[in-house]
């Protein structure tokens, strides 16, 4: 079983955080991962990009044209990623910058108010987990526990932010 | 199974230089390599090493030859425009036969170029680079794996030929992260009897690439140049892919070596026979089995993020006998499976 999974959005979403977690948790299942940032000098505010590879297999390509499961966190990213997305594939839309709606009836499109679900839970900055929470609603490529245990390693030292982006993980969930 | 830990690119190959035995260290912070030098700044001190950032990627070129001829196992690392300041310290290694390891995370050019990774420095790596007769043994990773594996041997080849050594990558491949396996750690280092160790009790070691008579300069040379010729007989690597029953061969390297397996995966699917040699060593480069699949009547698709560079190498091993499609990216952006495979659908 093989996945390719692009997140893209604006630098500052948190878009290679998100990558980062799934790759490490598809790491501790024994998979074959490559994680690829992808963006410009500018450090926020720029396209950001990156691509993630899980596979049983040694991983050829690091550089995704036709992802199984896309994140579009801005309208620039729905505009590339609403079209390469592979047939029987997952969109999840960040609804709160995007408005359009894809006419794609091969794919499964889910549309998810980032920035208001995360103020739910307390603090705006998190959309991007609300995001990884619907990746992982609507496909079975790692579990929720997985994410958590990662999410466990790299934020132990902040118990606040831990809490915070466990709480947008489970939102995301209910966006299935 | 051995045990496996997540890397990027960078860190692999400063983790590389750390196990075989990187002594001294110094950079200047160029993107797409800065996590390479700031792996170092903290993983030198831990071990007890020598770490210095520069004021200028010059200072570090020639910090190395110091460094170098006084023993020390010793590298800098840089991205392309890095890379070009220091050819001028290279050239005096080579010239003086002082080891070392120089790392080229390249990105696009020509000039400050872009950040995103390129191969447009290929010539100036396989060709010498900077002024004289020299050559240096160039490695192309294509994995993360390869960064660690390919540094450590670059040590190893620099010693044994007296020569500095280039790792050739991809700023993709610096950035992407991986799982790697550590290797062990190299015990023992090669004895240096050239070295610049203080002469107490034996005759004085003198370093330079001059010589003072000009009728001495051509022998000088003369055995530089069959060092290249034994570089040459015993150095070429590379990886072969599905060639024995290839009607088409793939020639990449690099990140793109990646997206050229995927395309050969593809294109087997729809009953293409492809198969994808991958060089290793670009320098010297595998001339003979690359011609051996010409003499068998393959057809090559080279695939490169660069105006077309390493072309010209397939078409010296392959001569007018055969057709060579190139199908290449450049200024900063990937070369994908994709656009791989449509040059292959395009000659089969």
């Amino acid at each position: 079983m093989s996945w390719e999974i692009t997140v893209s959005g604006f630098g500052g979403q948190g878009v290679l955080f998100i990558g980062r977690l799934l790759m490490e948790s598809a790491f501790h299942s024994d998979k074959e991962v490559s994680w690829l940032p992808y963006y410009s000098g500018e450090k926020r505010g720029g396209m950001c990009t990156c691509f993630v590879n899980i596979s049983d297999e040694r991983i050829g390509s690091i550089f995704i044209t036709h992802p199984d499961i896309a994140v579009a966190m801005n309208p620039a990213a729905m505009k590339i990623l609403e079209p390469a997305v592979k047939t029987g594939g997952v969109l999840v839309v960040n609804e709160s910058l995007i408005k359009n709606k894809t006419s794609r009836r091969d794919i499964k499109a889910v549309y998810v108010p980032t920035v208001e679900a995360s103020k739910e839970v307390g603090d705006e900055s998190v959309g991007n987990l609300v995001a990884l929470g619907a990746v992982i609603a609507n496909s079975q490529v790692v579990t929720t526990t997985s994410i958590i245990k990662v999410l466990n390693q790299i934020l132990s030292k902040d118990k606040h932010q831990l809490e915070l982006n466990k709480a947008a993980l489970l939102k995301g969930c209910e966006y299935s | 199974m051995p045990e496996r830990t997540l890397m990027g690119g960078n860190i692999a190959i400063a983790e590389g230089a750390i196990l075989a035995g990187c002594g001294a260290y110094f950079g200047y912070p160029i993107t797409p390599q800065n996590d390479l030098l700031e792996h170092m700044a903290k993983r030198m001190p831990e071990e007890d090493r020598i770490f210095l950032q520069t004021e200028s990627e010059l200072a570090a070129i020639n910090m190395v030859y110091g460094a170098a001829a006084a023993g020390f196992r010793s590298m800098t690392s840089t991205s392309s425009p890095g890379f070009s300041l220091q050819q001028e310290g290279i050239s005096y290694m080579a010239g003086s036969e002082i080891p070392a390891v120089i790392a080229n995370i390249m990105r696009a050019g020509p000039g400050l170029g872009n950040i995103g990774g390129a191969q447009g420095d290929y010539m100036q790596c396989t060709r010498g680079g900077g002024h004289g007769d020299y050559y240096l043994i160039t490695l192309a990773p294509s994995s993360v794996q390869d960064m660690l594996d390919y540094t450590m041997l670059a040590f190893e080849l620099a010693d044994k030929y007296r020569n500095p050594v280039l790792v050739m990558a991809d700023g993709f491949l610096g950035q992407v992260v991986e799982s790697v396996v550590i290797r062990d750690r190299v015990k023992k280092l090669p004895e240096k009897k050239w070295a610049i160790t203080g002469a107490a009790g034996r005759p004085k070691n003198i370093i330079n690439s001059f010589e003072m008579n000009p009728m001495d300069h051509p022998a000088r040379i003369k055995l530089i140049l069959q060092k290249f010729e034994r570089m040459k007989r015993n150095e070429v690597r590379y990886e072969g892919l599905e060639l024995e029953d290839a009607d088409i061969v793939l020639v990449a390297y690099g990140s793109v070596a990646r997206s050229a397996m995927t395309a050969m995966q593809k294109a087997r699917l729809h009953k293409i026979k492809v198969g994808l040699l991958r060089p290793i060593t670009v320098l010297p480069f595998p001339y003979q089995p690359l011609s051996d699949l010409a003499g068998r009547g393959c057809k090559f698709v080279v695939a490169e993020m660069s105006a077309g560079q390493m072309v010209e190498d397939v078409r010296i091993a392959v001569g007018n006998r055969n057709e060579i499609k190139l199908v290449n990216s450049w200024g900063g952006v990937p070369l994908t499976a994709d656009e791989i495979f449509e040059a292959i659908d395009l000659l089969a």
